[in-house]
């Protein structure tokens, strides 16, 4: 089998970290290739290398056989790689053709020649089945979308071997779906895909190959098909490590949050929350699943008091909380988690102290009259990094000297130790590697069986599979559905996050 | 009904050509700034200097053409000291513009006192103005001929450039590549579309323009230097630019209504209003249009909420439902 790609032992270093060493990878023509590994682990580094952004210490890359030296993004595009970055790179009051031929415009005497550029737009559309409106406005359009004018703009460079950095991270399961149909019909055509993913899923359903990077170097490159999901995870992480569902005991109480018909706006005034209405008891996880975007982050915003409600109740254990203050609430018993833990979750310039200490400076013990009691700080600060295995130099480690998965353990033990009922977890393992998110989900579930009330808001199903004991789905600021953890049906969430309710709910929604 | 007659006729169209030509040529070329999403507070800097230096060369040079070339050089000066602190050290726009206005306030001023030894104006010592352009045949024309001919040379410069400019954002390379600046940086940056040159050349087109519109200050619409003598024009051109987005037909409406202001202002000064009150007019009209303009765009706001929430109210009943009935079934 003829190679696309050959890299030969590459070792990219930065300062005294070694991001990639002595990595060998061989990609096979007219393969989709996955490449999978634990953040951190040099896959981004490896592909930057790859595309010209970043010039390897040692090694070699041989393309189509032939070595090459690729000091830049334009040498690497002339040699026909192509890469679809995770953000996409659009400007939004331009036209798809525009975007597409952005940087290599069509001209015909000296002026850019918009007929021609709507038609290469709609030849290479239909040429690869990408369907688009080549004289659209890219601001109107979806996420999906907006991926395909990406992959579009590295055809039209003239790329076959692509690219692609997480590119489910955004997308629907149904947009994935088509995506991997589209990526299926390059290799037809006898073009070469790698990809970047964490979904492991996806790995085993698109891959032909995959090879898996752990701490910077190349463990393993197989056949897909040789390998199983949770071959995949020891490779990753190094060692076993279970995905399924947590064993759990229902052991459901009282209703501690009651969501009433609540309405709330975004940052744009428009509606972001429309009508939602739910409840959560003791000792259960309320999953809310559904894409970014869809009145998760606002709805997380309203109940912890950072963002107003426009219409509908707030209760916590009976008690109406609906226009109190941050303060206020978590003063009535709810802890949260905020999605953005560098905005909302920690102090990064603060130390892991004090950190721990936020929110709680004026209640005994830990403080006294008004002034902190240090002593007993720091034993608490021990105790939990121990307890929440937080890996640090020390308790007066700067936040932002830690990795984003124990940065995130300082958020969940300080919201995790309080006197909460009800807990508000946003995105707890955004970013976080498998070992962290391991145990992660095991805190979490000890506080369910503690008997704590939690809403877990997740754009990741299989978290919310692993975790939650119900799931609503939300979709345009509604909630569309409600399915049971243990019954899941991606097709069904598929569905209902994609605004779509099936059959056996309703039949005459889906245009909102 | 006779003052609306002597206030309105052909000449005031030709008086409010005259008046748009000045602030059209400035707000043009800081179109080119906002579009490469500099916002840039010095135009009215760089029009004075464009102003005064266009009336030393001519004094020295005997020739006014040398003079708009020696302006438009100062403008440029000024321009691309504003680029380097703002785009090579990421000065504040705001204060590097606010400090190169004061700049070239303080320096027109005395720089007339060493060289004329006087304050206030500069007229005689041999200066001539740009000659204006009889067009050939206009007779044939009636009104219209009345109103299309008889300027200097860069009022038709000025009108000539939206049309110019509509083309260049749309048609042209280094347009498109200032929108994409402006817009979405790193866009541009992923294209290997260097941000920095980019926003140098747009600075430094709006540096020229600013300077015709300041020759064409001293030496078109008047024949003379006076101390601040752009009057808040570039600043006028600012706020016109804010509302604009920078788009050159926008900018040519907003003009006009300015520049029909400040013409109307000077004929009802003839009626005896104090002409305080009405010197002031061109500034308030401007900014009561532009208000009005602003306040326009915030209905729509409101009409896109009622009708998201409408849409929202029509699936509500059947979405929430299903959500509803299986909370209700768990005791």
């Amino acid at each position: 089998m003829p190679l696309a790609i050959e890299l030969k032992s590459i070792t990219k270093r930065f300062g005294a970290f070694v991001a990639n060493e002595d990595v060998n990878l061989a990609v096979e023509s007219g393969k989709i290739h996955a490449i999978i590994g634990e953040n951190g682990a040099g896959k981004t580094t490896l592909m930057n290398v790859l595309f010209g952004l970043l010039q390897p210490d040692e090694g070699e890359i041989w393309i189509d056989g032939e070595k090459k030296n690729l000091p830049n993004p334009a040498a690497a595009i002339a040699a026909g790689i192509g890469m679809v970055h995770q953000h996409f790179k659009l400007v939004p009051s331009l036209t798809v053709a525009e975007n597409v031929f952005l940087g290599m415009e069509i001209r015909k005497g000296g002026l850019i020649d918009h007929a021609a550029q709507i038609r290469r737009t709609a030849e290479l559309s239909r040429q690869f089945g990408l369907q688009v409106d080549p004289t659209e406005r890219v601001g109107l359009l979806s996420v999906g979308i907006e991926q395909r004018i990406e992959i579009l703009k590295v055809l039209a460079r003239g790329a076959r071997i692509i690219i692609l950095d997480e590119p489910t991270a955004v997308l629907t399961p149904q947009e994935s779906r088509e995506l991997f149909q589209t990526l299926r019909g390059f290799v037809a055509q006898g073009m070469t895909v790698i990809f970047i993913s964490h979904h492991l899923e996806e790995v085993m359903e698109v891959s032909d190959n995959v090879s898996v990077l752990r701490l910077g170097k190349n463990v393993a490159t197989r056949p897909t098909a040789e390998l199983t999901k949770s071959d995949l995870v020891q490779l990753m992480v190094g060692r076993l490590v279970s995905f399924d569902r947590l064993p759990r005991v229902a052991s459901v109480g009282k209703t501690v949050l009651e969501v009433e018909d609540l309405w709330a706006r975004d940052d744009r005034r428009l509606p972001a929350l429309r009508g939602v209405s739910f409840g959560v008891r003791a000792g259960e996880i309320v999953g809310i699943a559904g894409v970014a975007g869809n009145g998760q982050t606002e709805l997380a915003e309203v109940l912890s008091g950072l963002r107003p409600s426009s219409h509908g109740s707030i209760q916590l254990n009976g008690r109406t909380i609906t226009g109190a203050s941050a303060r206020e609430i978590r003063a009535a018993g709810v802890g949260h988690v905020p999605g953005d833990r560098l905005v909302r979750g920690v102090d990064r310039n603060a130390s892991i102290s004090m950190n721990l200490l936020m929110g709680r400076q004026d209640q005994s013990p830990w403080s006294k009259h008004g002034i902190i009691n240090r002593a007993y700080l720091l034993e608490q600060t021990q105790a939990l990094i121990k307890r929440f295995d937080i890996r640090a130099r020390g308790p007066e480690s700067t936040a932002k000297s830690l990795s984003g998965g124990n940065i995130q353990k300082i958020v969940l033990a300080r919201e995790f130790t309080g006197d909460a009922d009800c807990l508000l977890i946003d995105q707890p393992t955004r970013g976080v590697d498998i070992g962290a998110q391991e145990s992660i989900h095991g805190e979490i579930m000890r506080q369910r069986d503690a008997g704590k009330a939690i809403l877990l808001i997740s754009v990741q199903l299989d978290e919310l599979i692993r975790l939650a004991d119900r799931i609503l789905v939300m979709f345009g600021g509604t909630i569309m559905g409600e399915i049971p953890g243990d019954r899941v049906d991606e097709e069904e969430i598929g569905m209902l996050m994609a605004g779509v309710v099936p059959e056996a709910h309703s039949n005459t929604v889906g245009a909102a | 009904m006779e003052v609306l007659e002597r206030l309105l006729n052909i000449s005031l169209v030709v008086a409010t050509i005259r008046t748009t030509a000045p602030i059209l040529l400035v707000a043009l070329g800081g179109s080119f700034t906002t579009k490469a999403g500099i916002f840039n507070i010095g135009l009215e800097g760089q029009m004075l200097v464009g102003a005064f230096f266009a009336v030393i060369g001519t004094i020295a040079t005997g020739s006014p053409w040398l003079g708009v070339l020696c302006g438009v050089a100062a403008a440029l000066t000024l321009a691309l000291i504003f680029a380097l602190l703002v785009v090579s050290f990421k000065a504040n726009e705001v204060v590097v513009g606010l400090a190169l206005n004061i700049l070239a306030g303080g320096l027109t001023v005395s720089l007339m006192k060493a060289i004329f030894g006087t304050r206030g104006s500069i007229f005689g010592h041999g200066l001539v103005g740009l000659p204006a352009l009889r067009l050939p045949n206009v007779k044939d024309f009636g009104w219209f001929g009345q109103i299309i001919s008889g300027y200097t040379p860069l009022v038709y410069a000025a009108f000539l450039l939206v049309p110019v400019l509509i083309l260049f954002y749309n048609r042209t390379r280094l347009g498109l590549y200032i929108r994409v600046v402006g817009e979405k940086p790193e866009a541009a940056e992923a294209l290997g579309i260097s941000i920095t040159r980019i926003r140098y050349v747009s600075s430094l087109l709006c540096g020229l323009l600013a300077g015709l519109a300041g020759a064409h200050l001293a030496l078109g619409y008047t024949t003379m230097f006076t101390e601040n003598m752009s009057s808040g024009r570039g600043f006028m051109a600012v706020a016109i630019l804010i509302f604009s987005n920078g788009d050159p037909l926008k900018i040519l409406l907003g003009c006009l209504l300015f520049g029909f202001s400040d013409a109307l202002s000077l004929r009802l000064q003839t009626l005896g209003i104090s002409s305080y009150l009405v010197l002031a007019v061109p500034y308030l009209v401007a900014l009561i249009a532009l208000f009005a303009l602003s306040y326009r765009s915030r209905p729509r706001v409101i009409q896109e909420t009622l009708a998201s929430m409408g849409r929202a109210l029509s699936v509500k009943s059947n979405t929430i439902q299903p959500a509803a009935a299986t909370d209700a079934s768990k005791p």
